[in-house]
Order: structure tokens, then C-alpha cells, then sequence
């Protein structure tokens, strides 16, 4: 085909085109890693029902889980989306992860000094650390799916920082779900094995990127 | 040593010029890309062309005498150009955005031909270094990709490229609505895509 030709047949292929479009798609893609992650959490019987929510639900640790890990969520979504784009600066993703980190490891901070020396160590590890990472590694996997999806179909061209970027997103997803089952109370524990677990998602996401996101 | 200094030198100079003409150049085509995104075909045509000189020069300095890979390659990235449009975001300057994706197009280029060539990240300007009009042969035969279309589809093209329907007369011929053309043709587009990227492979 001459290249004339081609560019004959796309410019009679111009349709209106909205910008917004592929962020919805990404955004649609966070809501099936929700409702994914709810499902594996809630509905599949692999984990006891254990929360009696309405002695927890008004109560500030209960919130501060998700809401640390939704913040994340929230600087990854932009991460990605730049990762999507082509040329895109991926500063203002970074500095709103960052921004989040900060918060909860300040607050841990505090909390720790707060604490009596003597339970400080028990404030960290709590009673399910090693199993916490984990779960928001396993809590992570519809949304990796959905998302590395949406994101193949934008145009990424740096893949193992898109595909991290990606990992990074459906960890932060996965864990504010899981937050809602999680029982542990301290910022310290917070700080510690949910940023472990997200950034374990992150480095899936790496791995998998090259493998997956080619387009 | 010193031959290396002096073509430093003068890559240095080129990018300079590279840059005080990417400034005007930057601005007429994302002028064009977003009056193409709003649905202008004339200015997404005439983008297309644009690009498709530029992307001759980038692609041809850089794969020295390859001229039916270069042309593949500037198909390739059109098509991608056209394709993932919605990538494009109008707050961003558009020549890094296309860079990204002729970058990526080469080194994917690279990649299926097992060359251990390394692409250097450059500047962006260097996409509009040189204005290539030059075109070359090209390998890939219309007749070829369009018979493994969907008989309706390649007819559409056929008819719109070819024969050079409009979309209307297309339409009219075919008994389909002139949006139900246009999304036909799309995904012909969409498929011939798909299988130059399989043919490569």
C-alpha cells in the first residue's frame, strides 16, 4: 500500500475522539478490581467472616487502612495514566504516593512514640504480618488483570515502569478491600506490611509488564 | 579522539536548529491533531503527511539503507498515530507524544529483527530534524492485507480507498449507514493493524 493511500483511509477514519476516554476505561478497570477484591475477600470463604462492623465502623483505625491504601490507589491511577501516555510527565502520580507514604509513616511515627517502649514491637508486627502482605498480594489480582487490560490498550512504551506503575494500582485497590477485613489497629503496622504488600504488587506488575503490555 | 569531538560538535548544532524548528513546527502540528481529534479529517489528513515525512527522515537516518523497512515502519507509526489518538493528551506538547511512539515502533523493529542496536533516549526535537520527501518502496501489498478481511470490509476500503467512494456513496452502495461504514472501516483498520504486527513477528 502506498503511504498516501494510507493516510487517505485514516484521515476518512477521524472520528471525534474525547480525551477522557481512556482514563474512563482505567477508572472502570479499578471498579472491577473493587468488586474483585470484595468478592475474594468477602464472598470466598477463604477467610473467616471475622469483623462485627458496627463496633468498628465509627472507629479511626478502621478508616485509616483504606484510606492510606486509597490514596495510593489515587497517585498510581495518575501514574499509570501517564505511563499510557506517551511523553507524559509522571511527577504529580508520584508526588501524591509519596505524599501518602509521608502521612501514614509520620503517623506511625508518632503513634510508636506514643507507645510504651515495651509494646512498641508488637505495635509494628502486630498479629498478622506475615500473612498481611500476602493477602493484599492475592486481594491485588483482579485489579492487576483489569488494569494491565486497560492499560495495553492505551499505548505504553516504557513497559516495566508502566507494568510497576499498574502493580502498584492494583495493590493499593487490593489492600483497601483487604483493609476492611484486616483487624489490626496501629499506623505502625499500616506503614510497614501494607506498604510491603503494595510495593510486592508493584514488582509483579514489573515483572509481568515486559510480558504483557506489549501492544 | 579529535573526529569524535568534532562530530559531537556537530550533532550538537543539529539538535539547536533541530530545536528552533521544532518550536513553530511543535505548534502547527498539535494545531492539527486537535482540530483531527475534534473529528477535522482534512487536518488529521494533513498531519498524517506531515508526520509522514518526518517519520521517513527519523526512521531512514537510523536504519541506513532499509528503505522498504523504513516505509513499514512509517506506515506502522501512522497507523499507530491514527489508532491511539486517544492516548494524546491536549495538554501536552504533541511532538514528544509521537516521538514515543515512532521510538517505540523502532525499537520494536529492532526487537523482532534481533539487531542488538541500542536506541538512545534523545531529545524530542530530533523527530523534526530533517524534512525526508523522499518516498520509498514499500513490501507490503494492499491486495494481500485487505483479502483477510471480512468480505464486507475489505469491500468497504476497497471502495473508499480504491475507487475512491466517499463514505456516503459507500454507504449508499453497501445499503449500511454512513456511521455504520465508518465503524466497518475502522475495524478493517483495526485488523490490518493487527496483522502487520503479526507479519512482523
Amino acid at each position: 500500500m502506498r503511504t498516501d493511500e494510507l493516510i487517505a483511509i485514516l484521515a476518512g477514519d477521524a472520528t471525534p475522539t474525547p480525551p477522557g476516554r481512556a482514563r474512563q476505561r482505567l477508572l472502570l478497570a479499578c471498579l472491577a478490581g473493587v468488586l474483585g477484591a470484595a468478592a475474594l475477600v468477602f464472598g470466598s470463604h477463604i477467610l473467616p467472616a471475622k469483623h462485627d462492623f458496627s463496633t468498628v465502623i465509627l472507629t479511626a483505625p478502621f478508616w485509616m487502612k483504606p484510606a492510606y491504601a486509597a490514596w495510593l490507589a489515587v497517585g498510581a491511577f495518575m501514574l499509570v495514566d501517564a505511563m499510557g501516555r506517551p511523553g507524559a510527565k509522571a511527577d504529580a502520580g508520584r508526588l501524591v504516593g509519596a505524599a501518602a507514604f509521608a502521612a501514614i509513616a509520620g503517623l506511625a511515627a508518632v503513634n510508636l512514640a506514643l507507645t510504651a517502649p515495651d509494646n512498641r514491637m508488637h505495635a509494628i508486627m502486630g498479629s498478622s504480618w506475615w500473612f498481611c502482605p500476602i493477602a493484599i498480594v492475592i486481594s491485588a489480582i483482579p485489579a492487576l488483570i483489569a488494569v494491565m487490560i486497560a492499560l495495553r490498550a492505551m499505548a505504553p512504551t516504557r513497559l516495566v515502569r508502566a507494568g510497576l506503575a499498574a502493580g502498584l494500582l492494583a495493590g493499593g485497590v487490593g489492600a483497601s478491600i483487604y483493609a476492611l477485613w484486616c483487624r489490626e489497629t496501629t499506623a505502625a503496622f499500616v506503614a510497614v506490611w501494607y506498604t510491603l504488600g503494595i510495593v510486592a504488587c508493584g514488582g509483579v506488575g514489573a515483572l509481568l509488564g515486559p510480558l504483557v503490555l506489549r501492544w | 579522539m579529535p573526529a569524535a569531538i568534532v562530530s559531537c560538535n556537530e550533532r550538537r548544532g543539529h539538535g539547536v536548529l533541530a530545536k528552533d524548528r521544532g518550536v513553530s513546527e511543535e505548534g502547527r502540528l498539535k494545531a492539527l491533531m486537535l482540530r483531527g481529534l475534534d473529528g477535522d479529517a482534512s487536518a488529521h489528513g494533513e498531519l498524517l503527511t506531515l508526520m509522514s515525512r518526518y517519520l521517513r527522515g527519523y526512521f531512514g537516518r537510523r536504519l541506513g539503507a532499509a528503505t522498504a523497512d523504513t516505509e513499514d515502519l512509517v506506515q506502522d507509526t501512522l497507523l499507530t498515530i491514527h489508532l491511539k489518538r486517544e492516548t494524546y493528551d491536549p495538554a501536552q506538547p504533541f511532538t514528544p507524544w509521537a516521538y514515543m511512539l515512532a521510538r517505540y515502533k523502532l525499537l520494536d523493529h529492532f526487537r523482532k529483527d534481533r539487531a542488538r542496536t541500542m536506541v538512545p533516549l534523545e531529545d524530542a526535537g530530533v523527530l523534526l530534524a530533517v524534512e525526508n520527501t523522499e518516498e520509498g518502496a514499500v513490501r507490503r501489498d494492499l491486495g494481500k492485507l485487505l483479502s483477510g478481511l471480512p468480505p464486507r470490509q475489505s469491500q468497504l476500503l476497497r471502495d473508499v480507498k480504491l475507487t475512491g467512494l466517499s463514505m456516503e456513496e459507500a454507504a449508499a452502495k453497501s445499503g449500511m449507514s454512513v456511521s455504520a461504514v465508518k465503524v466497518s472501516i475502522h475495524r478493517g483498520l483495526k485488523t490490518m493493524a493487527k496483522k502487520v504486527r503479526d507479519a512482523d513477528r
